[in-house]
């Protein structure tokens, strides 16, 4: 059976809730017939029609504000940020209008918006942002970061099909790097659920998206020299796998919080909290975090690989850890 | 017709054809007085007794532009309303006490109690929750309009805000999309000449909110929104072009805004001869001008829908005051779907 | 019915005061709902404020230029022959900074004024969280916790620890769990950055969950305790050994016993390695120093602390000056100390100032142990057992009397040479002492 890549992984899972689901249609800019920047859309046009595939103006705010004008009359859609980094243009039509509508008013907004994340593509400042926390801290939201083909299938399906608005980040990076054989079958992947990638007993590291694959590489190193990490990729940002996470502390006693946006504010302070208020007397060593640098995402390669959290980083941390 | 505010011109609008059958034309001025009434009760009365906490807006003088638009609305359109447009909300039926609840903070109201004044909506009643945000219902509406065209129904949305409102960006994103997709959306401007204390000029360069309509492919009209007759012919026309597929327009209704921005505003930055003009030209006065004048009710007629109109605010009162304030634990409550 | 309270509303998000500047009507005076009641100036308007229900003013609170936080109470309305509203209660005023007109301050003011009910306070439930016990021990969360669930002190632990600057690690204490004895002797910590060995799969926490008996410590040992984990986190404690063949020594020690005796003394081994030692000091002064902050400082005394057993623990009394002293005055101080800490007649004086301590692992057969500095000295010398055993002398194998000494000593100032050589001068002197 054919290997499926992330992209088209992402494409499947929404083709097939269109095919399944007549409310559930796509907007964005260049989504139509050109098929998305990153061809996340081909074909789509072609198969449903320019009702359910919409090219939109240059306009974040509006593509947004549609998509939940929509949701309000009962639909589904998809909004598509050609970029991630282009979501702040929508920052408030997500925060305040979509995120609190249930809230103020009881009136859900089924919406998706998705959009290309993270580095390593050379893309600079504007193209190869991480921009989940603005939107971890605002409640009423949901975040998802998929790392795997079956991931990122399963979860575009679960945050089609669910009440409230989801934010679905994808990462560029793993577009056409990764892919799997996938099931034939109609499946989703929860929102709010982590999954263990590798079973570790000494060092747990807490990681999403791009991350799972640094964190991997690095275990295999490790585990040359007698240091066994265990590998949880999170999936979903809000809600998160509290569950997961402190089950694997109470493991390992001891956690790596590795993530690829920067630093202050990021999910690693989040999780280091919530580690030290719940499983405190489970550990036996300092949290510690692996994140980006607290600047801009740089262009130039050397700038760029300074910046993105890497394998040797890891098993520094993860020895240094170990010795503790 | 020329307002004292050099920049404003108020152009005489030619009565509509066809007036309004004779319950729609007394149904306007129970709306309004209504609108009026109770606007007067929050803001004057239980605003300043410290039973309504936090802020109050109100459109005393602009209850023509609600009224006259909404009026012959069907169950299955859409309303966004804005904050000076509690006619919009009295119309499409949210019952007074229930307002009253909402402004009161109770369980009762319509965001029980997570929200007040006019931040609040009804999908029973197809009315969308406006935000602070102003301008952000804009490309909202375009999309509730987008759901229509998409399943091929032939209902409209009418989307409000003010002069203020359209300096945003969503504003103009919003009517560029909308126009683009041809969606079945009435865009209504309350053009009350200040925002806050921002008069219009120092607001935009243009003349008039419908110039900006030309820019974006759709039609502009404006409008005396002291008038609800020619409020409800504008907004006739309007409506009838988005149901037949003619896509949107724009309608800016001339008004003014007879208080300050907010109850704890004394609007001292407005000319006191401004507010003397549009006295002059107030909506009720002049509608009930019209009822009397056509024989459609007499003045005592007219009284007494005032005082109608108070009884049912004193009766509302009475229960909304007597609701309850929401569990402090709700606070928790419906961040997310709860089944 | 109910008196109706009438209260300063807040008129503006970020209102919290009001004056009252006029009252509209005085007391006693008949009021309906909503009529005009008094006038009010706040920073961002000046308002007529209606009365809230129908009735007599029965009591104006507020006089007319006083100002007031919102909710304050003003005035009462009395029984009405209108039904009166619901009397708005006046929570307490918030504290609220007060800030200039401008809108844009955050502090906005308190809750609901009417009679909402007061937001419980809601306890959260408390985290489990109990401090372990505060051993000096560095460990970390868990390792505090394994120890508190199976009733071991982290002192027990002191100088076990295998982590970085001898934490002590989940491994660690599992492992003394696990073997219910002493963890193998620390190794040093291992560098940050170097790869772990491979190591065995840790062995799953275990809890004791047999009869236990719990008996308070005494003040000795508590002593003992804090003093010894204080010696290990303050030196940086090595261990050097050296074998010493004293079979001649023990034939000396033979010779001079009945001569002693005469003088009332009893002659043991140690009063000669106490002459050696201080005779090696005097070549080495840096055994008798100690660590005063950046500096060192070098003792012209050379008081030596002889550990003795004792029933309830450990006493280390202090042969004062053995520098002055010969190898009898040695001998004789060393049996008056030894008396009177088994009598219990030992002054404080007697275990104060010691600047070198020798202790005898040796006592019940040991072969040698590695001790704990007495602080603030820095170096201590401990005697193995004696025993026979088959040495090379000359390429020939000869049954000789052998000790093995070992000295504890602070790397902080003496270095590994400086040990050694002081101890290579002990045995020199041991191994040939001229009568």
């Amino acid at each position: 059976m054919a290997l499926t890549t992330y992209v088209e992984a992402i494409k499947q899972g929404i083709w097939e809730e269109m095919e399944s689901d007549e409310r559930v249609f796509v907007l964005g800019e260049d989504v139509g017939i050109y098929g998305g920047a990153f061809k996340v859309t081909a074909g789509m046009l072609e198969k449903f029609g320019e009702l359910r595939v919409i090219d939109t103006p240059i306009s974040e705010s509006a593509i947004v504000g549609a998509a939940i004008g929509a949701a309000l009359m009962g639909m589904r859609p998809v909004a598509e940020m050609q970029f991630a980094d282009f979501i702040s243009c929508a920052f408030d039509q997500i925060t305040n209008f979509a995120a609190k509508c249930r809230y103020r008013w009881g009136a859900g907004v089924p919406i998706v918006v998705r959009g290309p994340s993270g580095g390593g593509v050379h893309g600079g400042p504007f193209h190869s942002q991480n921009p989940e926390m603005y939107f971890v801290h605002t409640p009423g939201l949901k975040v998802v970061c998929p790392s795997t083909a079956y991931d990122a299938k399963g979860l575009i399906k679960a945050a089609i099909r669910d009440p409230d608005p989801v934010i679905y980040f994808e990462h560029k990076f793993l577009y056409r790097r990764i892919k799997e054989e996938l099931p034939t079958e109609d499946y989703i992947v929860p929102i709010g659920k982590a999954a263990i990638r590798r079973k570790g007993t000494d060092i747990s590291v807490i990681t999403y998206g791009a991350m799972v694959y640094t964190a991997l590489d690095a275990a295999k190193e490790l585990e040359k020299e007698g240091i066994e990490l265990e590998v949880l990729d999170l999936r979903s940002l809000l809600p998160f796998d509290k569950e997961a996470v402190l089950d694997s502390v109470k493991r390992t006693n001891k956690v790596i919080l590795l993530h690829e946006d920067t630093e202050i504010g990021g999910f690693a302070g989040e999780l280091a909290a919530v580690i030290s208020e719940e499983a405190f007397e489970y550990l036996d060593g300092p949290i510690r975090r692996i994140t980006a640098p607290n600047t801009p995402v740089p262009y130039s390669p050397p700038l760029e690989e300074f910046f993105l959290p890497k394998v040797a980083d890891v098993m520094r941390v993860a020895r240094e850890l170990n010795a503790y | 017709m020329k307002t004292l505010n050099p920049n404003v011109v108020v152009r005489e609008t030619a009565q509509p054809a066809v007036l309004p059958p004779e319950k729609t034309l007394l149904d306007m001025l129970y709306y309004m007085q209504m609108t009026r009434e109770l606007e007067f009760r929050i803001e004057r009365k239980l605003y300043r007794q410290g039973k309504i906490v936090g802020g109050v807006y109100v459109g005393r003088g602009q209850e023509a532009i609600a009224v006259g638009s909404c009026i012959d609305t069907l169950a299955a359109d859409v309303v966004c309303p804005s904050h000076r447009d509690m006619g919009a909300f009295l119309i499409r039926g949210m019952s007074v006490r229930t307002i009253l609840a909402q402004y009161m903070a109770r369980k009762t109201g319509a965001t029980r109690g997570r929200d007040g004044n006019m931040h609040m909506g009804d999908m029973k009643h197809n009315l969308i929750a406006f935000v602070s945000m102003l301008g952000d219902n804009v490309p909202v509406a375009a999309g509730i309009g987008m759901s229509f065209k998409m399943r091929h129904e032939d209902r409209v949305v009418l989307c409000f805000f003010g002069d203020g409102a359209t300096s945003r960006g969503d504003w103009h994103e919003g009517i560029n999309m909308a126009a683009v997709m041809k969606v079945p959306v009435v865009y209504i401007c309350n053009n009350n000449q200040y925002a806050y204390s921002t008069p219009l000029e120092r607001q935009m360069a243009v003349e008039n909110v419908a110039d900006r309509a030309e820019a974006y492919g759709l039609p502009g009209e404006i409008v005396d929104g002291n008038n609800v007759i020619d409020v409800w012919g504008a907004a006739t026309r309007a409506i009838n072009r988005a149901r037949s597929g003619q896509g949107p327009t724009l309608i800016e209704c001339k008004t003014f805004r007879m208080t300050g921005h907010s109850a704890h505003d004394d609007a001292g930055y407005v000319p006191s001869a401004l507010f003397q003009y549009w006295e002059e030209r107030d909506p009720i006065a002049r509608h009930e001008k019209f009822l009397i004048e056509r024989g459609l009710i007499t003045r005592e007629g007219a009284d007494e829908v005032k005082a109608g109109v108070n009884r049912e605010i004193d009766a509302a009162i009475q229960i909304a005051e007597n609701d309850p304030f929401p569990e402090p634990e709700d606070c928790l409550k419906d961040v997310y779907y709860e089944g | 019915m109910a008196d109706t309270k009438v209260i300063m509303p807040q008129m503006g998000e970020s209102i919290f005061e009001g004056t009252i500047t006029k009252w509209l009507k005085k007391t006693g005076d008949h009021v309906e709902r909503d009529e005009p009641l008094f006038e009010i100036s706040t920073d961002k308007v000046d308002s007529e404020i209606p009365a809230p229900a129908s009735g007599t003013v029965k009591e104006i609170l507020v006089k007319e230029g006083q100002t007031v936080q919102i909710n304050t109470v003003v005035a009462v309305i009395g029984d009405g022959a209108a039904k009166p509203a619901e009397a708005p209660a006046a929570p307490a005023a918030k504290p609220e900074v007060k800030t200039g007109p401008a809108e844009s301050k955050p502090g906005v003011a308190a809750g609901p004024t009417d009679a909402a009910p007061a937001a419980k306070e809601q306890a959260r439930p408390e985290p489990a969280v109990h401090l372990g016990e505060r051993g000096e021990q560095r460990s970390s969360p868990l390792v505090r916790r394994i120890a508190r669930e199976n009733n071991i002190s982290l002192n027990t632990l002191a100088g076990r620890g295998t982590g970085i600057n001898g934490r002590i690690t989940k491994r660690d204490i599992l492992s003394f769990i696990e073997q219910g004895a002493p963890a193998p002797a620390s190794a040093p910590a291992p560098a940050a950055a170097a790869p772990a060995a491979p190591k065995p799969a840790a062995p799953a926490p275990m809890t004791f969950t047999g009869d236990v008996e719990r008996v308070p410590m005494t003040n000795m040992r508590k002593s003992i305790a804090e003093h010894m984990v204080h010696s290990r986190h303050t030196s940086a404690h090595v261990t050097t050994f050296f074998e010493v063949d004293v079979t001649n020594l023990l034939k000396i020690r033979e010779k001079l016993k009945p001569e002693f005796e005469r003088s009332g003394v009893k002659l043991t081994v140690t009063p000669f390695f106490v002459q050696a030692a201080v005779t090696a000091i005097k070549k080495f002064p840096i055994i008798n120093s100690s660590v005063d902050g950046d500096a060192i400082v070098y003792k012209r005394a050379i008081n030596v602390g002889i550990a003795v057993n004792v029933e309830s623990g450990l006493i280390v009394p202090v042969v004062k000056h053995a520098e002055e002293k010969n190898l009898l005055g040695i001998a004789r101080a060393i049996n008056d100390l030894g008396e009177r800490a088994r009598t219990k007649k030992l002054t404080p004086d007697d275990v104060r100032d010691g600047t070198f301590t020798i202790t005898n692992p040796g006592q019940y057969g040991g072969l040698i142990g590695t001790p704990i500095i007495n602080q603030p000295q820095v170096a201590i010398m401990g005697m193995g057992g004696i025993k026979k055993r088959a040495a090379v002398i000359d390429d020939a194998i000869a049954i000789r009397s052998m000790i093995i000494l070992s000295l504890s000593f602070d790397h902080r100032v003496i270095d590994g040479a400086a040990a050694d050589q002081f101890m290579a001068d002990v045995q020199q002197q041991l191994e040939n002492w001229a009568v």
